[in-house]
């Protein structure tokens, strides 16, 4: 059930601790409040480490820079997450059964996930454990073997994942919306890929080791270990369990879109009851920690559809026409799309709201952010980033999503640096750029028994 | 491989905690206190000692109402929009959770806001608005939580609340926390209101607080919240839950491409109890939440490639499917609880042959139990792992709070200190004792129309081969032969089929 409803959604944790931890760097202004270590081995593996205060705790995490986004040979969308499944299937060494047992014998807590820009793999383990970790990541990182018939056997538990997905409506959205506002661009596809292709995936093991040799490479990669741990010691290991990965030569070529010329209309039935469901994506910028276009568009999407906004007030509380209304673009290395979500009650108000959120977005055209409204919304950001900061693998997690982007964790604070920059005129101008009707590609989904 | 030793401290521990346990006081309240002298951090957990076992009959969903119109609605002084933007520059959150027995409001601030903050917080409680509006809001997401959303785009939480009601028939466990459709269209703001008066008294509030909050904080606390009506804590009776007989199937039918199966029944054991522990091993071993360590996720998934994950529960599983935690979820304590077995959505025409997979596992594992070597290695798996369970502030409060629920002391402690004392022999007792492999509830959404025939390939005992995309080895395959003729012996009588859109309806 909808077991909890709040007012806000809760993102808290400790921002002082951040700031008592960190007076050096909070003196600079910088938002991430933690040492940072940087080191390179000789193959290109760069280890990111930070010190955190939690006593007999370690998060690790390996980041690997390829996700959906590398998927640019057609029929092999979803690839990406489909061999993040496949990195649990073992070594010689540590066969999957074996490779299991080490983990429970830690107690650890290990797993994986794949976006368009990255595939993570993390554990959080005891500090004593540290060496026993990198054992077993370098090795399946390196010297990763499976069968043909765990491949395929895999291949169907990743038909699985899609069909526990699949009763929600928003996947089958977002896949729609994707496909309908990208022409070229590997962001076309959503990460679980297309069902097509998943269905023929138990006939892609000559391709997955192909997969593997590209990408699974040390240059590609980025270590981050956050808590309880001796830098030297672990550079060392790093040396011992990872020297002698062997670096990668493919180079990629993802596709960029041309402008989109002319608004794009998706109707989408449903056949399980459900209220309407409006969808309208824009093409966005894409991450940046120079340019301040991504900074003013996140601002954007706070002045527009946060909860104090007047389009808010005015669909979800005054008039009550929706349940939800939201608004935003998360960040990615190539151009995203900003994407806003509302469910409608009534089917008769779908003009009405779809027409109430064109105004507002025309509304921040021409009517400039308040100085005051635009310094909460800077305090709700920052508060927002850095009050999650408080566990290692919370602080491991709001790293790595920068070193996913850009492979540098200063981009952090380069990016906040940004956001303490935008004006008014910049949002404005944001505004104008990118939230025009012939970018924008609208998908409506309607309950229409038996059609789908 | 290197010997670990055990985890002694995570972050919070770090924290210096002071845990105070607090006598009742006088006018009912009573406080849960975990004071840090370092963390800049506070976080509340107010619960309510009342939760959906306390709805009215025939007016289904009033305590989940009532406890939404508050935390999504305004104060006497201030709009809920007034409210909202105080709270917006701080990124603070004011969220509610109901559950069956319990409903709790948690916030969490940083202390340079805590002072403005808490006379919010209090205000919402103490003096909530009580807008037409607000209330107009709440109802229509109660509504459209069932109608659309639970019944129609949800299908294993369908499944697992299907069970629910499948399990606890006559029982007040039986209904969703949500309430009902019927319940919910006919109850007011006066019913709300009235509800309130009589509820949140000082004997049915509970506060929790951890965190840097000074000690003038709490006693403010008992003198605001001490303005409330006094009150004795009188918890609702609840019935013994009736013994499941037989294998009986629910089928759920909407339109769906994959099937959800959940299946379980009533067990005499809470946290409070030894024995508990000794099954907390042993389910950790048949089926351990989002981990591959249990026998169900290797062998239907990791073997056969039939889902995308397979667990096993000892308390009712809540949360997990929308929320994506790989850990327990926090105050949603039963005095009754349940064994159940989850299986996510399985293609069609493998669906009856993995409800037969889960039960020749169950089977294997009544009838044989755990080696020494699969007991050692799981008691020493959950040992390090449920260490990692409160790594902020608000969780390990959540669990001090679950373990005074349940009068027992610590809940991860307990784990540590049961689980060094226990056996293989405690174990495989309490395994014999308290599971089996008949007597069980099952909850399937399937597709529509597919429902009698899904059900009568059950009753029939009818043979179920597995379909392969592409065969596994031959001692798999072997295997199966055992399973896909695996006799469930499901009772007809027992049994039904419905459809989602008559769920929870009344």
């Amino acid at each position: 059930m909808i077991r909890t409803v709040g007012i806000l959604l809760l993102f808290l944790a400790p921002v002082a601790l951040v700031f008592a931890q960190g007076k050096k760097e909070a003196k600079e202004s910088k938002i991430f409040p933690y040492q940072v270590n940087q080191v390179t081995l000789d193959n290109g593996l760069k280890i990111v480490s930070i010190p955190f205060d939690s006593p007999g705790i370690v998060a690790y995490w390996t980041v690997v820079r390829t996700g959906s986004r590398n998927e640019v040979e057609p029929g092999k969308s979803g690839f990406a997450h489909f061999f993040e499944h496949m990195m649990f299937r073992g070594t010689e060494k540590y066969p999957k059964d074996a490779y299991n047992e080490v983990l429970k014998q830690m107690g650890a807590d290990n797993n994986a996930f794949t976006s368009d820009d990255v595939t993570a793999y993390h554990t959080l383990a005891s500090a004593d454990a540290l060496e026993t970790i990198m054992e077993i990541e370098s090795d399946r990182f390196m010297n990763l073997k499976y069968s043909e018939e765990d491949f395929k056997t895999e291949a169907s538990a990743i038909l699985g994942e899609y069909n526990k997905n699949y009763s929600s409506p928003f996947m089958t959205i977002f896949e729609k919306m994707r496909d309908a506002a990208y022409e070229e661009h590997t962001y076309k596809h959503t990460t679980m890929g297309f069902l097509k292709d998943i269905l023929d995936m138990p006939n892609q093991y000559e391709y997955s080791l192909q997969f593997f040799d590209r990408w699974y490479r040390p240059e590609n990669c980025v270590l981050v270990v956050v808590g309880d741990f001796d830098q030297k010691k672990l550079v060392a290991l790093a040396t011992k369990y990872y020297g002698n990965w062997k670096r990668g030569s493919y180079t990629l070529d993802v596709p960029l879109d041309p402008p989109q010329k002319e608004e794009k209309l998706v109707p989408l039935p449903w056949k399980a009851q459900t209220l309407p469901i409006l969808a309208i994506a824009y093409h966005g910028p894409a991450f940046s920690d120079s340019e301040i276009d991504m900074p003013a568009v996140d601002l954007f999407s706070q002045v527009v559809f946060s909860e104090t906004s007047e389009l808010y007030n005015k669909l979800v509380v005054e008039e009550q026409l929706v349940e939800f209304v939201q608004g935003g673009q998360g960040d990615s290395r190539d151009p995203g799309l900003f994407t806003i979500f509302t469910r409608v009650k009534n089917p008769d108000n779908i003009d009405k709201v779809r027409d109430a959120i064109y105004v507002a977005i025309e509304n921040a055209k021409t009517k400039p952010v308040s100085a005051d409204n635009l310094a909460a919304i800077k305090s709700h950001m920052k508060y927002q980033y850095a009050m999650g900061l408080d566990a290692p693998e919370s602080v491991a997690r709001g790293i790595s999503h920068y070193i996913m982007l850009t492979g540098n964790p200063e981009s952090v604070n380069r990016v906040y640096a940004l956001y303490d920059k935008v004006t008014p005129e910049d949002i404005v101008m944001v505004a104008e750029k990118y939230f025009a009707k012939e970018n924008r590609t609208v998908v409506l989904l309607t309950y229409q028994e038996g059609k789908q | 491989m290197r010997t670990l030793t055990l985890i002694l401290a995570i972050s919070v521990c770090a924290m210096a905690l002071t845990i105070k346990l607090h006598a009742i006081e006088k006018g009912g309240l009573k406080f849960t206190e975990i004071q840090s002298t370092t963390s800049p951090l506070v976080t509340f957990r107010v619960i309510l000692r009342a939760g959906s076992i306390n709805d009215p009959a025939g007016k289904e969903g009033l305590n989940a109402l009532t406890a939404y119109t508050i935390a999504q609605g305004g104060t006497k002084d201030l709009t809920y929009q007034q409210l909202v933007e105080k709270l917006y520059p701080w990124a603070a959150g004011i969220n509610v959770q109901v559950d069956q027995e319990i409903t709790t409001f948690i916030a969490e601030i940083h202390r340079d806001h805590l002072d403005a903050f808490y006379k919010l917080f209090s205000d919402l409680l103490l003096s909530p608005r009580f807008d037409p509006a607000d209330f107009q809001r709440m109802k229509d997401v109660g509504l459209n939580y069932i109608k659309n959303t639970l019944r129609s785009t949800d299908d294993e939480n369908l499944g697992k609340e299907a069970l629910s009601a499948f399990m606890f028939p006559d029982h007040p466990y039986g209904k969703l926390e949500a309430g009902t459709v019927k319940g919910l269209e006919v109850i007011t703001l006066d019913d709300v209101k009235d509800y309130y008066k009589k509820t949140y008294t000082q004997g049915n509030l509970w506060i929790g607080i951890a965190g840097g909050y000074p000690k003038s904080l709490v006693e403010r606390m008992k003198k605001d919240f001490g303005k409330l009506p006094t009150g004795k804590f009188e918890p609702v009776k609840l019935p013994t839950p009736v013994p499941v007989k037989d294998v009986e199937a629910i089928i759920v039918e909407k339109p769906t491409r994959a099937y959800a199966i959940s299946m379980g029944y009533p067990i005499p054991l809470t946290r409070k109890d030894k024995d508990f522990y000794a099954l907390l091993v042993a389910n950790s071993y048949l089926g351990e939440h989002r981990t591959f360590n249990g026998v169900l996720m290797n062998r239907l998934r990791g073997d056969r490639g039939l889902n995308y994950g397979d667990y096993s529960y000892i308390e009712k599983f809540v949360g997990g499917v929308t929320s994506g935690s790989r850990f327990p979820d926090l105050n949603t304590p039963l005095r009754q609880q349940c064994f159940t077995i989850w299986l996510r959505p399985v293609q069609s025409e493998n669906a009856h042959f993995a409800i037969r997979n889960a039960m020749f596992e169950l089977k294997n594992l009544v009838r044989d139990g755990l080696t020494k070597e699969d007991f050692e290695a799981t008691r020493k798996f959950v040992i390090y792992y449920s260490k990692l369970w409160a790594s902020t502030l608000s969780r390990r409060l959540g669990y001090q709070m679950d373990s005074e629920f349940y009068g027992t002391e610590y809940f991860i402690g307990r784990i540590e200190k049961e689980l060094k004392k226990l056996t293989v022999n405690d174990v495989n007792a309490a395994v014999k004792k308290y599971l089996h492999d008949s007597d069980i509830k099952v909850a399937v959404v399937v597709d529509e129309g597919k429902g009698q025939e899904f059900l009568n390939a059950l009753t029939t005992n009818q043979k179920s081969p597995i379909k392969y995309a592409s065969p596994p080895s031959e001692s798999i395959l072997n295997q199966d032969k055992e399973i896909e003729v695996f006799p469930l012996n499901v009772n007809a009588e027992g049994s039904k089929v419905v459809n989602a859109k008559d769920l929870f309806e009344r």
